[in-house]
C-alpha cells in the first residue's frame, strides 16, 4: 500500500513535533508510526485519495503471472510487482490457478514465475492453467512478449519441469521470448532478485518508462514488512514447549512445538506455514566430512553446519563425484533419470561421497554443496487464543538405509531441541488456505498425521473468536492408542459443539487398513449434503498417497463429473489443499 | 431393605432396560475408548471390563490423550471345553483385534485383553460364528460353570462338562441385550417383553460361580465357590453329586468382617435334579443377598448371616424336599495331570502347563502359533483347566507321536515342580484392582524359590504357590500352600499353610513383604522341612505339624494373624 503526498496538507508549525518526533524515533517507531496512521484513517474509514496528481502519459502495462505451491513463487511476484510498481509500470498480478491462456492474449508483456512441485509435476491449483496451455487448442498468443523463471529443486529428476513448458508453450503459441528461460534451485532468492531487477531494467529501458516526477515523491509503506521477520530475515525465537504426542509404544515421533513470540512481530493466518531454518547436527557433518576426507576445521565445521544442505543427492553431485573418481557407472548413473530416482530414493550425500576414490579438497566439498533450504510447517494454533505464540506439529524424520541412520534436518534439530533454545523462524502466508470469509458456512476438514495442524489452527481461530459454524474432521493415523494427535482437544471441542463431527480412521487396528477416504466414502450421503449447504472442503497432509486418494474418492461421491465440480470448488475457493 | 441402602450398582441394573444401559450408543462415540460410566458396571454382563493400560497413565496427560482405555473380554466355555474350530476362532480374535495373547483362567474360559471400542463388535461376531459368547462372564449373575478336566476319569468328565453347560444354560440371563448390542446391531423391535425369571430384574447381588469335581482331583477347587457338586461315582460312571455352598475367596484388605470360606458340604443330589438345586440356590442368595454393601454381597457371607441350618431349610422348601445325607469322598490333590495320560476311553490326552495361563508367542516359544498348529490338525478337544492350564484332549494313541514332535519342535519347556503348581491373577498393567504385580512378578519369584529348595535338596518337591495382585483372590492364594497377596507396589502378604488339595485355608504370617523379606521368610521354613519332614508329607502340612503355623479357624477369623 502507498500514500502519496503531493504538497503537505499540515502548516509548518504542526509538522514540526511530527519532524522532531521522527528525527530521534528509531526505524522501527517509524514503521510502527507509519502503520498506525494507516490503520487510524481505515478506521474512520476516511478517504485516502490523494490529491489529483498531475496528468501523466500512460504507464506501461505489465502482467505477473505465478504458479505457486508452497508460496515462493508467489512472494517473488509480489516483490516483483512492488518493484515495477515503483518503477511507473501499471501492473497486474495474476495467479495461474484464477487465469487462462485466452485471458493472457492482450496482456502486452508477461512475467512469469512459476515453481514445479513434486517430481516434475505443476503446482496443483496452477495445473488447469498448464493443461490449458498444453491443449492442441490453446489460442494464439501473437502479440505477446514474455520471459519466464523456473522454481525447481535439482535433487529432483525433472528439474523446473513447468517454468520449462511454459516457457515453450508460450513461444510456441507465437508469444515472444524477451529473455532465455532462467532456472532456480532451492536457493532461489538471490537468482530471483537478479532476474526481476533485469527484466524490469530492459522492459523500463525497451519502454521508456517515464522516470515520474511523481513518483519520486511517493511514500512507500508497506506493511507486509513491518517488523516481520522474513526468508531472508528470519527471527529467532524461543521454544516453550516440546512434546511428543506420539504414545512411548508408538513408532512415530510427532512433536508439538510451542514457539514464544513475546515482543516479536511475527504475525501469522491460521492457514500459513512457519518457515524453520534447520543446522545439521553435529554428526551429520562430522559424518560428511569423514566421507569427503576433509580435516574438520572450527570454521568449516560451522559453515557445513548453517549453511549447506548435507543430505540431498542431486544429479550435477554425482556427475562431479564421477569426474572426480573417473567412475564410469556413477556417470551412468547421472544419465539415468529413473536410475537415479531409484539410487537416491534411500540414499544421501554422504553415500556418495563414500563412492569417490580420492579425498576431496574443502574447496571441492563447498563447491559440490547447495544451501540449506528452510522447511515449512503449517502452524496448529491461532494467535487469537494463544496470544504471543505458535504452536507447529512436527513428525521426526528417522530411519536407517545403507548402514546408516538418518533423520530429518529439520525435524530432527526440532527434537533435540531444549526448552528455551531458539530457533530461527518466518511466517510464508497461504492466502490460499484460509476459513471462508462468509459467516457460518460449513468447513470440511480432512487432516490425517500432521495434517490436521492448520485444522487445530482453524478450530482455535473459531473458538477465539466466536464464530459458529457446522465443522466436521477427518482424522487419521496408525493406532488409536499411540497416535492419536491432540485426542483430548478435539474431545473438548466435541463436546462444546464447536467440532460438530469427526470422524477417525485408524489404519493399524483391525485387520483391514482403513483410512480416511474409507470413512469419506462410508459417510458420502452427509458429506454430500454438506456440499451442497456450501461447506468449504480442506486437505492437509501426504501428497503422494493421501491427497490423492481424497481426491479421486471426493470426486467419486460427487459422480461422474467429480474432476470437473473439484477443480470449480477449487476455483470458487471451496476446496483447498495444503498438501506436501 | 430400604431402596435408599441400596448400593448404586443396583440402581444401575434396575434402570439398564434388562443390561442395555446406553452401551450401543457409546459405541458410536469414537473420539473416545472408554463409554459411559454406568454402562461400565452393565458391560460386565456382557463379559467384557473395560480398563486401562496402567503403564501408560503417566504419561498421556501431557500428551493431551485419555488414558489408553482397552477391554477385556471373557468368554463363557462351560467346563472348559471347545472344539479346534473354536480354539481358532479365539486365536484368531487375539492376533487381529487384540493384544496377541490369550490368557486362560481359573475360571476355564480364555480372556482377551486390549481390544479397543471399536473392535468389541467384530470380535464377539467372530466368536459368536463358531458357537462362542461372553454372555454372564462376568457381573452379579452365575459366572462361567466350571468342571474337572482330569482326563483319565474319561465318562465323568464328560458328565460334568454336560452337567456345566446344563447349569450355565438354566442360569443365564434371559435378556436378549448381548445379541442385540454385539451381534445383530440393532434393536429388534416388537419383541416380547423381557423378564428374568430366576436372576431377577436386578439380577443377583455378587458374582455367584459353580463348580464341579470328580474325586481324587479336586483340580477346580470345589470349596472355593458358592456352590460346588462333587461327582459320586459308580463303576466309573456319576451316580450323583455331593454338595458345597458358600466357598468363597474375596476378601478386603483391613475389612476384618470380610473372610473367604471354605464351602460346607449339605448333603447329595440325583444328576436330575442338579440343575433345579442350582436354581434354588441362585434364589434365595437372589432373595436374600446383602444389596447394600457389595462387599458382604455374596452367598457365604448370606450363609454366615443367617446361619448354614437357617439356608438349608430354606433350601428344603423351595426344593421341595431335604437332600440325602452327603456320600464319602476323598480327594488327593488340586493340580493338573500333566503329560501323556490314557483315559478310560482308551483315547490320549495331552496336560499342557502354561504359565499363568499366558499364551503368546514368546521369543523362542511361539505358543500362540505352536497351539493354532495343533488346532488345524487336532480333531479332540481343547480343555481349559481351572488351573490355567490347556489339555489337548481325545488323541488317538498313532497321533501322539504328531503332537509331541510339535510341541517339541517349538520348545515349549517342561516346568518344574513349584512352577507347574505355581498361579497368578492378571493384576498390572490392565486390571484396575492392583495394588501390586502378579502375573509379570510371580515367575521371576518362583525361579528365586527354585534355587531355594534346590540349596535345600528340594528339588522336584511339588507345593502349590498363588499371588494375586489385590485380596479379591482370582488365584485364589487362600487355599495354596504359598499365598501371596498384593498391599503395594512391591508389597506382599504372606500366607501359610493351606492344604495341597485345597481342603484348608491358609493363614496370614507376614505382611507388607518385599521379594527379599519373602525369601527370608521361606529360607528356614524351607531347611527345616528339609531336615525334619516325614515320608510323603507336604509343606503345608508339615507346618501344620510343626506348629509353626496354627491351622486356621473358619469363617470370620479366617482374616486374621
Amino acid at each position: 500500500m502507498s500514500i502519496a503526498l503531493a504538497e503537505p496538507p499540515f502548516a509548518a508549525e504542526e509538522l514540526a513535533p511530527l519532524g522532531a518526533l521522527l528525527a530521534r524515533a528509531t526505524a522501527g517507531q517509524r514503521r510502527w508510526l507509519a502503520g498506525y496512521v494507516a490503520g487510524f484513517d481505515a478506521a474512520l474509514a476516511a478517504p485516502t485519495a490523494a490529491p489529483a496528481a498531475p496528468a501523466a502519459p500512460p504507464r506501461p502495462k505489465l502482467t505477473i503471472l505465478y504458479a505457486t505451491e508452497s508460496g515462493n513463487a508467489e512472494s517473488i511476484a509480489a516483490a516483483l510487482r512492488r518493484d515495477a510498481t515503483r518503477r511507473g509500470f501499471a501492473v497486474r498480478l495474476r495467479d495461474a490457478a484464477d487465469t487462462l491462456p485466452g485471458e493472457l492474449s492482450d496482456a502486452g508483456t508477461l512475467l512469469v514465475v512459476a515453481s514445479t512441485w513434486g517430481d516434475g509435476e505443476a503446482p496443483q491449483r496452477a495445473a488447469g492453467f498448464v493443461t490449458a496451455l498444453e491443449a492442441a487448442d490453446a489460442p494464439s498468443l501473437a502479440g505477446l512478449r514474455f520471459a519466464v523463471l523456473a522454481l525447481g529443486d535439482r535433487a529432483y529428476a525433472r528439474f523446473c519441469a513447468t517454468g520449462r513448458l511454459i516457457d515453450a508453450r508460450l513461444a510456441a503459441l507465437g508469444a515472444e521470448r524477451l529473455a532465455p528461460l532462467a532456472e532456480c534451485d532451492v536457493d532461489f532468492a538471490s537468482p530471483a532478485a537478479t532476474w526481476s531487477a533485469a527484466r524490469l531494467s530492459a522492459l523500463a529501458t525497451a519502454d521508456a518508462a517515464p522516470s515520474d516526477a511523481a513518483s519520486d515523491r511517493v511514500i512507500h509503506v508497506d506493511f507486509a514488512g513491518a517488523a516481520t521477520a522474513s526468508r531472508q530475515a528470519p527471527a529467532g525465537v524461543a521454544v516453550s514447549e516440546l512434546i511428543n504426542l506420539n504414545s512411548s509404544r508408538s513408532d512415530r515421533r510427532t512433536w508439538h512445538v510451542e514457539l514464544d513470540l513475546a515482543g516479536i512481530g511475527l504475525a501469522y493466518e491460521p492457514g500459513d506455514a512457519i518457515g524453520v531454518w534447520p543446522r545439521n547436527a553435529p554428526a551429520l557433518v562430522e559424518a560428511v566430512l569423514a566421507a569427503a576426507g576433509v580435516p574438520a576445521e572450527a570454521d568449516l565445521t560451522e559453515s557445513l553446519a548453517s549453511r549447506y544442505d548435507l543430505t540431498t543427492v542431486t544429479v550435477p553431485q554425482v556427475e562431479t563425484i564421477a569426474q572426480l573418481s573417473a567412475d564410469s557407472s556413477l556417470a551412468a548413473l547421472a544419465a539415468d533419470a529413473r536410475a537415479f530416482a531409484a539410487w537416491r530414493a534411500d540414499r544421501q550425500l554422504v553415500d556418495l561421497l563414500a563412492l569417490a576414490d580420492r579425498k576431496l579438497t574443502a574447496a571441492q566439498l563447498v563447491s559440490l554443496l547447495r544451501p540449506l533450504a528452510p522447511r515449512l510447517y503449517s502452524v496448529a494454533s491461532s494467535r487469537k487464543l494463544v496470544g504471543d505464540a505458535a504452536h507447529l506439529l512436527v513428525a521426526e524424520v528417522a530411519w536407517e538405509s545403507h548402514g546408516r541412520a538418518r533423520r530429518g534436518v529439520a525435524s530432527g534439530m526440532l527434537a533435540d531441541t531444549r526448552p528455551g533454545e531458539e530457533v530461527r523462524v518466518f511466517v510464508q502466508p497461504n492466502r490460499h488456505f484460509r476459513l471462508p470469509g462468509e459467516a457460518g458456512r460449513p468447513v470440511i476438514m480432512i487432516g490425517p498425521g500432521t495434517g490436521v495442524a492448520p485444522f487445530r489452527g482453524f478450530l482455535q481461530e473459531m473458538e477465539a473468536t466466536g464464530e459458529k459454524r457446522p465443522s466436521w474432521l477427518f482424522f487419521g493415523a496408525r493406532r488409536f492408542h499411540h497416535d492419536f494427535l491432540y485426542q483430548t482437544e478435539w474431545q473438548d471441542w466435541l463436546r462444546s459443539g464447536l467440532l460438530t463431527r469427526l470422524d477417525l480412521a485408524f489404519s493399524r487396528d483391525q485387520p483391514e487398513r482403513v483410512y480416511v477416504q474409507h470413512r469419506i466414502w462410508e459417510s458420502r450421503e452427509a458429506l454430500s449434503g454438506w456440499i451442497r449447504d456450501c461447506a468449504s472442503i480442506y486437505v492437509c497432509g501426504d501428497a503422494a498417497g493421501m491427497a490423492k486418494d481424497v481426491h479421486a474418492m471426493l470426486a467419486r461421491i460427487l459422480g461422474a463429473d467429480g474432476d470437473e465440480q473439484l477443480s470449480a470448488l477449487a476455483r470458487s475457493g471451496r476446496y483447498q489443499r495444503d498438501v506436501y | 431393605m430400604t431402596t435408599s441402602a441400596r448400593s448404586r450398582n443396583e440402581e444401575i441394573k434396575e434402570a439398564s432396560r434388562f443390561l442395555r444401559g446406553s452401551i450401543a450408543s457409546g459405541l458410536e462415540q469414537t473420539a473416545t475408548g472408554a463409554i459411559a460410566e454406568d454402562d461400565t458396571q452393565l458391560v460386565k454382563f456382557h463379559g467384557m471390563y473395560q480398563q486401562d493400560d496402567r503403564d501408560l497413565r503417566p504419561e498421556r496427560l501431557r500428551k493431551k490423550v485419555e488414558k489408553a482405555y482397552s477391554f477385556m473380554v471373557r468368554l463363557r466355555i462351560p467346563g472348559g471345553e471347545m472344539t479346534p474350530a473354536q480354539w481358532l476362532a479365539a486365536s484368531r480374535v487375539a492376533r487381529e483385534r487384540g493384544n496377541a495373547t490369550l490368557r486362560l483362567t481359573t475360571r476355564q474360559t480364555i480372556q482377551f485383553h486390549g481390544l479397543l471400542k471399536g473392535n468389541l463388535r467384530p470380535a464377539l461376531r467372530t466368536l459368536h460364528a463358531d458357537l462362542l459368547d461372553s454372555i454372564a462372564a462376568c457381573g452379579d449373575v452365575n459366572r462361567n460353570v466350571i468342571a474337572t478336566t482330569n482326563p483319565a476319569q474319561s465318562a465323568s468328565r464328560a458328565a460334568g462338562v454336560e452337567l456345566a453347560r446344563r447349569l450355565s444354560d438354566h442360569l443365564l440371563p434371559r435378556s436378549r441385550a448381548w445379541h442385540e448390542i454385539w451381534i445383530d446391531g440393532e434393536q429388534v423391535t416388537g419383541g416380547e417383553a423381557e423378564d428374568e425369571p430366576i436372576l431377577g430384574g436386578t439380577y443377583l447381588p455378587r458374582k455367584f460361580k459353580i463348580a464341579i469335581a470328580v474325586p481324587p482331583v479336586n483340580d477346580v477347587d470345589v470349596f472355593a465357590h458358592d456352590l460346588g457338586f462333587i461327582a459320586i461315582e459308580e463303576n466309573g460312571v456319576p451316580v450323583g453329586y455331593d454338595v458345597v455352598i458358600g466357598g468363597g475367596m474375596g476378601m478386603t484388605h483391613g475389612e476384618p468382617d470380610t473372610f473367604p470360606r471354605v464351602g460346607d458340604v449339605i448333603g447329595f443330589c440325583s444328576p436330575q435334579e442338579a440343575v433345579a438345586l442350582a436354581e434354588h440356590v441362585v434364589t434365595i442368595q437372589r432373595d436374600w443377598g446383602d444389596r447394600a454393601d457389595r462387599r458382604h454381597a455374596r452367598l457365604k457371607y448370606t450363609i454366615e448371616r443367617v446361619g448354614l441350618a437357617r439356608f438349608v431349610e430354606e433350601l428344603a422348601v423351595r426344593h421341595g424336599r431335604r437332600l440325602a445325607p452327603a456320600r464319602p469322598y476323598s480327594f488327593v490333590s488340586n493340580g493338573d495331570r500333566l503329560g501323556w495320560v490314557e483315559g478310560e476311553d482308551g483315547l490320549w490326552h495331552y496336560g499342557l502347563f502354561v504359565e499363568n495361563g499366558r499364551i503368546a508367542d514368546h521369543p523362542g516359544a511361539p505358543w500362540l502359533t505352536t497351539l493354532e498348529t495343533i488346532a488345524h490338525r487336532h480333531r479332540g478337544a481343547f480343555l481349559l483347566t481351572a488351573n490355567q492350564n490347556l489339555v489337548i484332549a481325545g488323541v488317538p494313541a498313532g497321533e501322539r507321536e504328531d503332537i509331541d514332535a510339535i510341541l517339541d519342535a517349538a520348545g515349549l519347556t517342561r516346568p518344574g515342580a513349584l512352577r507347574r503348581n505355581a498361579m497368578a491373577c492378571v493384576a498390572l498393567p490392565t486390571c484396575g484392582l492392583a495394588l501390586a504385580e502378579s502375573e509379570r512378578f510371580l515367575p521371576t519369584l518362583v525361579t528365586d524359590l527354585e534355587r531355594l529348595l534346590t540349596r535345600h535338596g528340594l528339588d522336584g518337591q511339588a507345593m502349590t504357590i498363588r499371588m494375586t495382585g489385590c485380596p479379591n483372590g482370582c488365584a485364589r492364594p487362600y487355599l495354596a500352600e504359598i499365598g501371596l497377596v498384593g498391599r503395594g507396589p512391591g508389597l506382599y502378604n504372606l500366607y501359610l499353610g493351606g492344604a495341597f488339595d485345597g481342603s484348608r485355608l491358609n493363614r496370614l504370617v507376614g505382611t507388607d513383604l518385599d521379594r527379599e523379606a519373602i525369601l527370608a521368610a521361606l529360607d528356614p521354613l524351607f531347611a527345616a522341612y528339609a531336615r525334619e519332614r516325614r515320608d510323603e508329607e507336604r509343606f503345608s502340612d508339615f507346618l501344620i505339624r510343626t506348629d509353626r503355623v496354627a491351622p486356621l479357624p473358619e469363617g470370620p477369623e479366617a482374616a486374621r494373624p
